[in-house]
C-alpha cells in the first residue's frame, strides 16, 4: 500500500490549535485516569500482602470483625500471651509480641493550629521485630517518659504527604500535639509499600495517656516456624481464656480479609474511574471526529489522486497517534510526579498511589486504546462516503 | 480508437421513492488530443460524467472505456492505481492539501509511482514551470491567490503525464483576469503538448478556448458544437452519437 507522506499527519496535528487543545485534554485525561486508577490498585496490592512475608499473628478483639480499628482489648493481654503461650520466640530475653494501639487521632503540626487527622500508632520497641519492613532510617526509636513536658514519636517517610504538609515539615524536632499532649519527632522511618509507612509512631502508653484510653488495637506475636508457638497454639489459647475477649489470625488471613474489605472500594475505583474516562474518551472522540470530519473534501481528493483508503485509515491513526502518545506521556508523567506516594486515607487504613511501570503501561495503554478508537471512527465515517459525495462537501 | 468511448452510459440516484437519472443512456466518443468543453444547464449532469471519466464514481449501467481499459471490469484497488496513472482532475476549488507547500501538494500524486528522487525532484519542478508558479513551490495554500492556487492544482494534475485531464469549472471560482490566465495555460496545454482535456464549464468565453463543445441535456449529449480554427461551427443532430 502507498502511503501517506508522515508529514502529513504531523502537520495535519497543527491545523485546529482549539481542536488539539480540547483532544490532547481528553486523551490526557484518559491516560491519566488509568495509571491514577492503576497506580492506586497497586498500591493496595502492595500494602496488603507486604507484611503477610512474615510469619505473625495478630491478636484482635473478638467482635471487632477483623478491623483493627473497632478492635479493643485489654493491654494485659500481650504479657498473659507471652507468659501462657509456650514456644513464642524471643530475641535476647524479649518475647516477640508487640502489643499496639493504632487510631486516627487530630494532630497539630509545629505552629500551625489545624488539626489534621493522622494515624498513629502506639508500640513498644518489640513492634521494630515484628515489623521487620520498618525501619528507622534518621534519628532513633521513640523512649517512654523521656521528657515530662513532651513524649517522643517517629514518622513515617510518607507522612508528610499524607498530611498533605510540605517537606521538611516534619522534619527531626519539630513538635507535634497528638490530641492536646506534645511529642517531639526524634526519628524518622520508612517501612516501603506498607500501610504503616504514613503512620506516627509513639510510646504505647503515651499515645493512650493522649487518646484518653485503656485498651489496645492489637498483639502482633511472632509465630515460629520451627515447631514452636503455631497458630492453632494461639487459637487454642484464645478459646480457652474467653474472658479475655480475643480473637487469632495469622497475619495472612488478617491481609486476606483486608483485602476482601476493600475488594468493594476496588471496584469503585475501577468504576469511577471508567466513568470519567468514558466521558472524556467521547469528548475526545468527538473533537477527533469533527478535525476529520471537516476534512472531507480532502480526503476525497486524495483519493481522487488515486490514495487507497487505507492509506488515509492509516495517515488519521498516525495522526491520533502522535496525539494521543504526547498526551498519554503527558499524564503519565504528571501521574509520577505529582501522585507517585500520594496517600489515600480510607476509613481502615492509607494507601499509596504506585506509579510503577505496571500503572504507566496502563495510561500508555489507554492513549493507545484512545487514538486507535479515535482514527477508526473517525476515518471510517469520512470513508463510507462515496468520492463524489465527498468532494462535494464544504 | 477514441481515448473515451461511452456507451448507454447511465447513472441513476435514489432519493427516497424518487429516482434520478442525471445520465441516461450517454453515448459519447473523444479521441485523444482533443480539447472538448461539457456544458449544460446545472444539475444536468456534467459533474456525474466527468466523475465517471475520472474513475470516482461507477456507472449504474452502459460501458465506459478510458484509453483501452474497460473501468466497469477494474476493482476499488484497480480503480485508484489507475487513477493514480491515467487521469487527474482540476477542481473548482483547487482542492490543494492546506498543510502541504505547493511543491508538495504537486509532488503527492507522484510518490504513488515508482520513482526514483531526483527524477520525481525533476518531474516535480517541470510541472511547477509548465504551470508557470515556480516561484511560489515553497508557499503554503493560504498563502496563494486563487488563480496561484489553481496553477499549483494544474500543476499536480499534469505532473503524472495523465492521459485524461479532467476539470471542472476549474474558472468558476476566479475573476476574468485569473480566469483568462488559468485557460490561457490549459489552452497551451493543449495546443503545445497534445493533451486530451475535458473542461466543464458555464461560461461561453471558456468554452470558446474548447475544440468542442458537447451540451449535455435530459441526461445524453444533446448537440456537438465543433470549431475548427476559425469560429466556424457545426451542430450535430440530438440523440445521435456525439464524437468530439
Ligand atoms: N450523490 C448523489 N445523490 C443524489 N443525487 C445526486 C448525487 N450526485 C448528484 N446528484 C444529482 O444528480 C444531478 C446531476 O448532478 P451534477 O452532475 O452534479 O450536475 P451538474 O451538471 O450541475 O454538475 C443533480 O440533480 C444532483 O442533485
Ligand atoms: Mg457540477
Amino acid at each position: 500500500m502507498r502511503r501517506l507522506p508522515f508529514e502529513y499527519s504531523v502537520r495535519n496535528l497543527g491545523r485546529s490549535p482549539l481542536r488539539l487543545s480540547l483532544a490532547f485534554a481528553g486523551a490526557l485525561l484518559v491516560a491519566a485516569l488509568a495509571t491514577a486508577a492503576a497506580a492506586l490498585l497497586l498500591g493496595m496490592d502492595r500494602a496488603l500482602s507486604a507484611s503477610a512475608l512474615h510469619a505473625n499473628a495478630i491478636v484482635l478483639g473478638s467482635g471487632s470483625e477483623e478491623s483493627l480499628e473497632r478492635s479493643e482489648i485489654q493491654p494485659a493481654v500481650a504479657s498473659i500471651l507471652a507468659a501462657s503461650v509456650p514456644g513464642i520466640p524471643a530475641i535476647a530475653g524479649t518475647a516477640l509480641v508487640s502489643p499496639e494501639a493504632v487510631m486516627a487521632l487530630p494532630v497539630e503540626i509545629g505552629d500551625d493550629p489545624e488539626p489534621r487527622r493522622a494515624l498513629v500508632r502506639g508500640v513498644e520497641p518489640a513492634a521494630l521485630l515484628l515489623h521487620p519492613g520498618v525501619r528507622v532510617v534518621e534519628g532513633r526509636f521513640p523512649e517512654r517518659g523521656a521528657s515530662d513536658l513532651a513524649g517522643e514519636a517517629m514518622v513515617g517517610l510518607r507522612a508528610e504527604r499524607q498530611l498533605a504538609l510540605p517537606p521538611g515539615s516534619l522534619s527531626l524536632g519539630t513538635r507535634v500535639r497528638i490530641e492536646g499532649s506534645e511529642f517531639v519527632v526524634v526519628g524518622r522511618f520508612e517501612a516501603p509499600g506498607s500501610v504503616m509507612e504514613p503512620e506516627i509512631w509513639a510510646p504505647l502508653s503515651d499515645v493512650l495517656a493522649a487518646a484518653k484510653r485503656t485498651t489496645i488495637s492489637c498483639v502482633v506475636v511472632a509465630l515460629d516456624p520451627e515447631g514452636g508457638a503455631a497458630l492453632q497454639d494461639l487459637a487454642a489459647f484464645a478459646a480457652r481464656r474467653l474472658d479475655l475477649e480475643i480473637a487469632v489470625l495469622s497475619e495472612e488471613e488478617y491481609f486476606a480479609s483486608l483485602r476482601r474489605f476493600f475488594a468493594p472500594l476496588r471496584w469503585m475505583i475501577v468504576v469511577a474511574a471508567a466513568l470519567v474516562a468514558i466521558g472524556a474518551v467521547l469528548g475526545g472522540l468527538n473533537t477527533l471526529h469533527a478535525a476529520f470530519a471537516s476534512r472531507s473534501r480532502e480526503v476525497g481528493t486524495l483519493q481522487a489522486l488515486g490514495y487507497g483508503r487505507g492509506a488515509v485509515l492509516l495517515s488519521f491513526a498516525q495522526e491520533s497517534l502522535l496525539l494521543t502518545a504526547a498526551a498519554s506521556i503527558a499524564a503519565v508523567l504528571l501521574c509520577r510526579a505529582l501522585l507517585d506516594g500520594v496517600g489515600i486515607a480510607f476509613s481502615m487504613g492509607t494507601f499509596a498511589f504506585r506509579v510503577d511501570a505496571t500503572a504507566v503501561a496502563a495510561g500508555l495503554a489507554a492513549g493507545l486504546a484512545l487514538a486507535l478508537l479515535g482514527a477508526l471512527v473517525s476515518a471510517l465515517a469520512s470513508l463510507r462516503r462515496t468520492i463524489p459525495e465527498a468532494l462535494r462537501a464544504p | 480508437m477514441p481515448l473515451v468511448e461511452a456507451r448507454g452510459l447511465t447513472r441513476t440516484y435514489r432519493k427516497g421513492e424518487q429516482e434520478i437519472r442525471p445520465l441516461d443512456g450517454l453515448d459519447l466518443d473523444i479521441d485523444a488530443g482533443r480539447f472538448v468543453a461539457l456544458m449544460g444547464p446545472s444539475g444536468s449532469g456534467k459533474s456525474t460524467l466527468l466523475n465517471l471519466l475520472a474513475g470516482i464514481d461507477r456507472p449504474t449501467a452502459g460501458s465506459l472505456v478510458v484509453d483501452g481499459v474497460d473501468l466497469a471490469a477494474l476493482s476499488r484497488r484497480e480503480l485508484a492505481e489507475w487513477r493514480s496513472r491515467k487521469v487527474s482532475i482540476v477542481f473548482q476549488l483547487y482542492n490543494l492539501v492546506p498543510v502541504l507547500t505547493a511543491y508538495e501538494n504537486v509532488e503527492l500524486p507522484l510518490l504513488l509511482h515508482d520513482l526514483p528522487r531526483r527524477e520525481r525532484h525533476a518531474r516535480v519542478v517541470r510541472a511547477l514551470e509548465r504551470a508557470h508558479i515556480a516561484h511560489r513551490h515553497d508557499h503554503m495554500p493560504r498563502q496563494l491567490s486563487g488563480g496561484e492556487e489553481q496553477r499549483v492544482a494544474i500543476a499536480r494534475a499534469i505532473v503524472t503525464e495523465p492521459a485524461l485531464l479532467l476539470a471542472d469549472e476549474p474558472t468558476g471560482d476566479l475573476d476574468r483576469s485569473s480566469a483568462e490566465s488559468i485557460l490561457d495555460l490549459l489552452s497551451s496545454l493543449h495546443r503545445d503538448e497534445g493533451r486530451t482535456i475535458v473542461m466543464v464549464t458555464h461560461d461561453p468565453r471558456a468554452a470558446e478556448r474548447a475544440q468542442a463543445t458537447l451540451h449535455l441535456e435530459k441526461g445524453r449529449v444533446a448537440e456537438t458544437i465543433a470549431r475548427t480554427g476559425a469560429k466556424e461551427s457545426s451542430r450535430a443532430p440530438a440523440n445521435t452519437e456525439a464524437h468530439a
